[in-house]
């Protein structure tokens, strides 16, 4: 996946009626030429009734801001969401929403608007990003009749890259989320919530940025 | 708010001081912090955060070092790194002052992760984030930081979390003892009731210059088994059941004569306030039975063990009366069996190591004093006097069941070559006979039963003299623990004057006092925890702390050394540290903190050998850091830093490092 321009984003900007993902356009995106350090990330994390983002439900959406190198707890958010018809048995396993839960959760358009204003400006860190990705311009097409282009930063790519780069080998497995923040010395949440596993890809964020940076820096491009 | 951060909430919960907050304030907590990753390698604290903050360790390890490089702590997760926040004021803290009113180099080491009694009550903290410590993640770390001034804001609102970070050491250590030594409610008892609630009635008095046959009637008429005797409204003697039995009628005394005749009058007595603990040992140790209790000059009444008979905790008397009883090895030997049984019961009702020090020491006197009695039956009486002479823990007073032995015989120079045959088949039996008891022969063979050490009043005059003026580093080894010197049985009163000599010698004599000195800092306290680990000096772990060698020999050496400086005449580390307070050697402060620091782990080393005894191990020293609370690492990390101070102190006015 490209990492959209500023092109895309004053098309998009021109295309769209008054509403939250206009005035999200309205924003420019931060420019890969910055020092990673002043720039504000989302970490973010969904739970979803599947995998296929036309088809499956967003059940809940977890976020936390990331300002450079530090996660600001103070704007942590865990969202349920409102979901129609029955929540899949085989994915209620994982992600243990119930259908009660989800019936008094929040209807997607004021999630989305809510998170919409988070993100304006900003890029978004999500581990195994595409799916994230996938829903979220789902989403927006569905409400906005536009789809969501952001700048993202998916760490388990920036795994894979590093793996690669020194030539280790690795399995599949070695990219969950839980073992890279082992491999990181981070703490094991218990809860496997769509917060909590924000707030995982954001630490393993500022861990994977950390033996990145040699103390100089470096710029939002190598991220991307 | 929907989102649940009460992973992190019941994070905090865990880690003193925040253990310390009601949910309430602790639920709101984690949105306050910031998260930062530091590699390992990094410095710490990090640079680059502009406002200063309070750090809280969740994942990592940290080293901690002083402005000269030396490594003072090291963080594990869950601890607190709050200097840069309080690190605004001088000072503060009192116990780093030697006598001469200097700041003795406590600003520099007396930061851990604990931050020492800083001043926090000045909120204008503007020269914050100068720490005096600087560090190094030793480990991948993840941490979590407030600013300072949320810190404050904190501190404000919950004075119970405040108090973690506030007073001196003095305070906190105090505060420590205080809650260690308080009994349980199930035994309490002679912890807390004082001499003057045991007492169950008014004293029954008489003058001495009544007939006994009258005082036999009074006592008669008045149920008791002893009659205070007193002299214009002064005690001056005392009379029971068993002086009436020994001093008159076994020996055909006319009962016309006046009682004075077989009272005893030489009484000691207790005061008033004292607890009804310290009266029970004072009677266990005299052996008697009876005890006039006085308040200043006033006399209250009288104690008699029955009035401890509904405390448990009397066995210790009858153990002494039992000793004196025994009339062989064997049977001295099963009485001995049951003083692991009195340290487990003394300290269920609270008492501190120094109580138990006192009456385990009480015991071993009484046992050794028995052997003597039953190897002079044996022997016949000795050819000149002699006098028996008890070291190290025993002379202090500060034994646990069963340590190793420690004596020397000083026998009156008129001893011939052939009398040694006497001495030295005495020294055997008693030697013998404390191994069988469970005082096992010293490993280090300082044993009446070594020639070296059972010499006529000349060469022991002469070995001091040796000793005190020509110290050798390895020769003072291994005599210190003839500086800890009391003499057990001595009819003659031959030590008196030698004690005096060394005194005497000693006092100012600072080649000798630095030698002592050098010694007396070798035992290094630990840093402080790293985990599951004891951090130690030089960055090394270990699994246990060493209870004994890092804890109260580095204060029974300091006050050893004040002492002999002084020409104090006390050997138990306490009474030595009291006195030694009235000097210059040592401040009131730094004489109160050694000792709360001293019993403090002395009491720690008391409780854990109970446990084990309670289990059926045997005792030893060794404790694991997983069996003390977060509270209790926290107290002794105080009681570390401040014996760590005092030995700094005492290095540099001797210069020790010269000597050692």
């Amino acid at each position: 996946m490209r990492s959209p321009t500023e092109g895309h984003r004053r098309q998009c900007l021109r295309q769209l009626d008054a509403g939250p993902l206009r005035d999200y356009f309205g924003r420019p995106f931060p420019a890969p030429a910055l020092d990673y350090r002043c720039v504000d990330y989302v970490a973010l994390d969904l739970e979803t009734t599947g995998l296929d983002a036309k088809r499956d439900q967003i059940l809940s959406i977890g976020w936390v801001l990331v300002r450079g190198q530090r996660i600001d707890l103070a704007s942590a958010r865990h969202r349920l969401l409102r979901c129609e018809g029955d929540i899949p048995a085989e994915t209620a396993v994982i992600h243990q929403i119930t259908d009660d839960e989800s019936a008094a959760g929040l209807r997607q358009g004021r999630v989305l608007r809510e998170l919409l204003g988070v993100l304006a400006g900003r890029v978004l860190i999500a581990h195994h990003a595409k799916i994230e990705l996938s829903f979220l311009d789902a989403a927006c097409r569905e409400l906005y009749g536009e789809g969501l282009l952001i700048r993202c930063v998916d760490t388990e790519v920036l795994a894979r890259r590093t793996f690669e780069r020194r030539n280790i080998p690795f399995r599949p497995s070695e990219l969950r989320l839980h073992s890279l923040c082992e491999r990181y010395n981070l703490p094991r949440y218990r809860a496997h919530n769509a917060f909590y596993d924000a707030l995982a890809a954001a630490e393993l964020f500022l861990a994977q940025v950390a033996y990145r940076d040699n103390g100089n820096g470096f710029r939002l491009r190598d991220l991307l | 708010m929907d989102v649940e951060l009460i992973e992190i909430q019941e994070f905090l919960a865990k880690h003193p001081p925040f253990e310390q907050l009601p949910t309430e304030a602790l639920e709101p907590l984690p949105r306050q912090f910031k998260v930062r990753y530091l590699k390992r390698g990094s410095a710490f604290p990090p640079n680059d955060d502009q406002a200063a903050h309070l750090y809280i360790l969740r994942r990592g390890a940290i080293e901690l070092r002083n402005a000269q490089g030396e490594l003072v702590g090291k963080l594990a997760e869950g601890d607190l790194f709050s200097d840069v926040c309080l690190s605004g004021v001088e000072g503060g803290d009192t116990g780093g002052t030697d006598s001469a009113g200097r700041r003795s180099k406590g600003s520099e080491t007396n930061k851990g992760n604990r931050s020492e009694g800083k001043d926090s009550s000045d909120p204008s903290n503007k020269n914050a984030g100068k720490p005096t410590l600087s560090g190094e993640t030793v480990e991948d770390s993840l941490l979590y930081s407030m600013t300072c001034a949320q810190f404050e804001q904190l501190r404000s609102a919950h004075p119970e979390f405040a108090e973690y970070f506030d007073g001196s050491t003095t305070t906190r250590l105090r505060k420590a003892l205080d809650a260690f030594t308080e009994p349980t409610a199930a035994t309490g008892g002679l912890m807390t009731v004082s001499a003057r609630d045991l007492l169950r009635r008014t004293p029954i008095k008489a003058s001495p210059e009544i007939s006994i046959r009258e005082a036999a009637r009074i006592m008669s008429a008045e149920r008791v088994s002893a009659l205070l005797l007193m002299e214009n409204e002064r005690l001056s003697g005392i009379i029971t059941d068993r002086d009436l039995r020994n001093r008159c009628v076994a020996t055909g005394l006319s009962t016309e004569q006046p009682v004075r005749e077989i009272m005893t009058a030489t009484l000691s007595t207790i005061d008033a306030d004292a607890l009804g603990f310290e009266a029970l040992l004072q009677m266990t140790r005299l052996n008697v039975h009876h005890l006039p209790v006085v308040d200043g000059k006033r006399l209250l009444g009288m104690l008699s063990t029955s009035d401890f008979m509904r405390f448990q905790s009397t066995s210790g008397v009858y153990l002494v009366g039992d000793i004196h009883k025994a009339d062989s090895v064997a049977a001295l030997e099963a009485i001995s069996d049951k003083v692991p049984d009195l340290q487990v019961q003394l300290i269920s009702s609270g008492a501190t190591g120094g109580h138990v020090g006192q009456a385990v020491s009480a015991i071993t006197d009484a046992i050794t004093k028995r052997l003597l009695e039953l190897a002079e039956a044996e022997l016949g009486p000795p050819p000149v006097p002699y006098a028996w002479l008890v070291g190290g823990s025993q002379a202090r007073r500060e034994q646990s069941s069963h340590s190793d032995q420690d004596n020397a015989l000083l026998i009156a120079d008129s001893m011939s070559k052939d009398d040694d045959h006497y001495f030295r088949q005495l020294a055997e039996r008693v030697n013998d006979g404390l191994n069988a008891c469970g005082y096992i022969y010293c490993p280090g063979e300082v044993m009446a039963k070594t020639a070296n050490w059972r010499q006529p009043l000349k060469v022991w005059q002469q070995y001091f003299e040796n000793w005190i003026k020509r110290p050798d580093p390895k020769a003072l080894m291994l005599a210190s623990v003839f500086f800890d010197l009391r003499a057990l049985h001595d009819p003659a009163g031959l030590f008196d004057g030698l004690h005096e000599q060394v005194l005497e010698l000693s006092r100012d004599n600072r080649i000798f006092i630095a030698y002592m000195a050098a010694n007396a800092i070798k035992h290094r306290p630990p840093l402080g925890f790293f985990r599951n680990f004891v951090l130690i000096h030089g960055g090394d772990h270990n699994h246990t702390f060493d209870l004994k060698h890092r804890g109260t020999v580095p204060i029974i050496d300091l006050a050893r050394v004040y002492a002999l400086s002084t020409g104090l005449a006390p050997i138990n580390t306490i009474e030595r540290l009291e006195a030694a307070a009235e000097t210059a050697a040592l401040s009131h402060d730094g004489a109160a903190n050694l000792i709360d620091a001293f019993e403090l782990i002395n009491s720690l080393r008391i409780r854990h050998q109970a446990n084990q005894l309670r289990n059926g191990e045997k005792a030893n020293n060794f404790l694991a850091p997983e069996q003390l609370s977060p509270l209790e690492r926290g107290h002794l990390k105080d009681a570390f830093l401040l014996i760590d101070r005092m030995q700094e102190t005492l290095g540099q006015r001797y210069q020790a490092g010269r000597f050692g």
